[in-house]
């Protein structure tokens, strides 16, 4: 018992130094990729390792609510990678409720994404003058918080629509459909131009309005920090995003532990048995389905917000499979496995293999030569076609071709929790 | 026949066929309430079918199914379960991935009252019936024996235990009928004594009526209070099991033509 706990306080005290250290390594360098990853790894191993929730609150809330914001500041790169990944997680999160819990593979998750990013897009932009009888567009800022819970129900409507007729399949068969129906979500975005030009087709909108801050501008001056628009916005999106991060995840616990999530699991590994068990089949996928479009809908609204701009491009077929790429390389069924499987995929895509490009893009304009002497090597030879960058979908399909061998059930697999019975309460 | 006419479980001439193959023909069946029924015959005779018929998972192509009076003939299987007809299954059908005690959680789906709301504002009434649900779930995994494996994975138990896990589940749905597709199978001669017993007391602590399909003629004869008898998809004959064990026909069924002559 002794050297268990000094063990605890042994690791408690690493972790928290690597904590200190790589945030202000990080401080001090806000650019660097280097410190950027060791305080997520640190924040990560905060949440892993067995060490008291205080300390791990502690940890946690010093990264994310000063270290970053303070670094953020200095290169507001790391708000636009924190808002990405927020984005991404609360996505994967409700992606994890319908692949993960229900065992529904679901091919056309970014449908959802669109609906949410178009509700908000319509509405906050001059577009919704195009055919509403009454030229009040765009909806002042306000309005978005209002048409976030719209396109949280929109989507689920959508989830719905396409759940009915597709839930009726199994397996594969189900995937191609929702693959299908997905699909069909894009194409009506990219022609509903025409008759009554609803999307403004492939063109997509803009501007797009976003919610005043002048609010939070105020909080910060407050505190004698001084903010200008420009600032004010991506910060703002971070929190935001923290925010909702925070809610989805919250949600998403709650709903494993009642008994519609044990419903959903019991679906996913035996329908007959779950059925003669007393679950109806059909209800129970369509609330899984729904539960998980509503996520991507309200993502969809503050993505919608924070570019300013939306069309189809950003609901391809590539998108809902990078999500399935993030949810079951965390792990199928585990949320903290899902948030880390969208920061990995995200960092791996916009921050490391883009840093990789510009080191050797670096290289070979200097014409740096490797000599050992057997081998010689000037990088001024390299292949401008070689950019990591490029090579995103191979490096992810190397990524879960290693996973599926090595560690299928992902990065941080489903724990089936302890129940306790609680005599007092 | 006895005068007992009630009847929980009133099957009148179902059929199903499969392609050519009928696999249930004409089965009619009345099961009285409280008894212990059990449906034996040779592999393949169609038994297994005919509790996918009750249970609602394939429907008649002919005939009628009452359970208690109401017709459920091609209703949704958990439809049929929720109205209180439970069932285990021939080849064990856990949800692998959950606790034992989740296990048996899942079937009290119906009885717990939470609203999708309730669940993710987590108001009073979600605790009272999260609360209701795991105490009657470590009610029956304690009834059953598996009190000490709560916290285990159904997968990783072992063979005997999955099986009376199956039951325990069957259990939390309060059902007044009780469907055991070969409970014993498997087992060695000590726990099938220990399921026979544990079998009895289901139906006499919690008055559940019983009907069973199994292969150990042991267990068959010593607990049901009557057997009917099912080859090639038909019903050979039903009675006590003094009239079926004396029935040339069972054993026709069971060793082929010529089998009864040979003996004499």
């Amino acid at each position: 018992m002794k050297n268990l706990a000094r063990n605890q306080l042994l690791l408690s005290l690493a972790i928290a130094l690597v904590a200190v250290a790589s945030g202000f390594w990080l401080l001090s360098d806000p650019r660097g990729t280097l410190p950027f990853l060791l305080t997520l790894a640190s924040l990560l191993g905060a949440f892993l390792l067995p060490i008291s929730k205080w300390l791990k609150v502690l940890i946690g809330g010093a990264i994310l609510l000063i270290v970053v914001p303070a670094a953020g500041f200095q290169n507001s790169f790391l708000f636009e990678l924190g808002v990405q990944i927020g984005i991404y997680a609360a996505m994967a999160l409700g992606l994890n409720v319908v692949v993960g819990l229900a065992g529904l593979l679901d091919l056309g998750y970014a449908a959802f994404f669109a609906v949410g990013a178009y509700t908000w897009a319509i509405f906050g932009s001059k577009q919704a003058n195009e055919f509403m009888p009454v030229k009040i567009f765009p909806l002042p800022g306000e309005y978005f918080y209002l048409f976030m819970l719209l396109a949280v129900v929109a989507a689920a409507i959508t989830g719905l629509i396409i759940g009915l007729p597709a839930l009726r399949l199994k397996g594969d068969y189900l995937a191609i459909v929702t693959l299908g129906l997905g699909e069909v979500v894009r194409v009506l975005a990219n022609n509903l131009d025409q008759p009554i030009n609803i999307t403004n087709g492939p063109q997509g909108i803009t501007p797009i309005q976003r919610p005043p801050v002048d609010w939070f501008i105020a909080i910060f001056n407050q505190f004698g920090i001084q903010l200008d628009k420009a600032q004010a916005y991506p910060l703002f999106f971070y929190f935001l995003v923290l925010g909702i991060i925070g809610i989805v995840t919250l949600v998403n616990i709650r709903l494993d532990h009642s008994r519609f999530g044990r419903a959903w699991i019991a679906i996913r590994e035996d329908e007959i048995a779950a059925r003669a068990m007393g679950i109806p089949l059909l209800p129970t996928k369509l609330l899984a389905f729904a539960t998980g479009a509503s996520f991507s809908g309200a993502m969809g609204a503050l993505f919608a917000a924070k570019q300013l701009y939306v069309s189809p491009e950003s609901f391809t077929l590539i998108q809902s499979i990078i999500i399935l790429v993030m949810v079951i390389l965390g792990g199928m069924g585990s949320i903290p496995g899902a948030i880390l499987g969208a920061a990995t995929v995200t960092i791996l895509n916009v921050d490391v293999l883009k840093t990789a490009s510009e080191y050797l893009e670096g290289l070979r304009s200097s014409g740096f030569t490797i000599n050992l002497g057997f081998f010689k090597y000037n990088f001024a030879n390299l292949p401008t076609q070689l950019e990591p960058a490029k090579y995103e979908r191979m490096v992810f399909g190397l990524i879960m071709v290693l996973m599926m061998i090595y560690r299928p059930e992902g990065i941080i697999p489903e724990k089936r929790r302890v129940l306790e019975m609680r005599e007092s309460e | 026949m006895s005068q007992n006419t009630d009847v929980i479980l009133d099957v009148e001439k179902v059929t199903k066929t499969f392609g050519g193959l009928v696999a249930v023909n004409d089965v009619s069946m009345q099961i009285r309430r409280g008894e212990i029924f059990a449906v034996i015959g040779p592999n393949g005779a169609g038994k297994t079918t005919f509790f996918n018929l009750i249970t609602g998972i394939y429907k008649p192509d002919r005939g009628s199914i009452r359970f208690d009076g109401e017709d459920i003939t091609g209703k949704d299987p958990a439809w049929i379960a929720a109205r209180g007809m439970a069932r285990t299954f021939q080849n064990i059908r856990l949800f692998g991935a959950m606790t034992a005690l989740e296990n048996v959680m899942v079937a009290r789906h119906v009885h717990t009252k939470t609203s999708y709301a309730d669940a993710l504002l987590h108001t009073p009434r979600y605790h009272r019936e999260e609360k209701k649900a795991l105490e009657r779930s470590m009610e029956l995994l304690e009834y059953m024996q598996l009190g000490h494996r709560a916290q285990e994975l159904a997968k990783n138990l072992p063979y005997g235990e999955q099986r009376r896990l199956e039951i325990a589940r069957a259990l939390a749905l309060e059902p007044r009928l009780l469907l055991l597709d070969e409970p014993a199978a498997g087992m060695n001669p000590q726990e099938t004594e220990e399921l026979q017993e544990q079998i009895v007391k289901v139906r006499d602590d919690l008055g559940i009526t019983i009907v069973l399909i199994e292969h150990d003629m042991k267990l068959v004869m010593s607990i049901s209070e009557r057997i009917a008898v099912l080859d090639y998809g038909k019903k050979l004959l039903e009675g006590t099991p003094k009239e079926v064990q004396n029935d040339p026909r069972v054993i026709e069924a069971y060793l082929g033509r010529g089998a009864v002559e040979g003996a004499q």
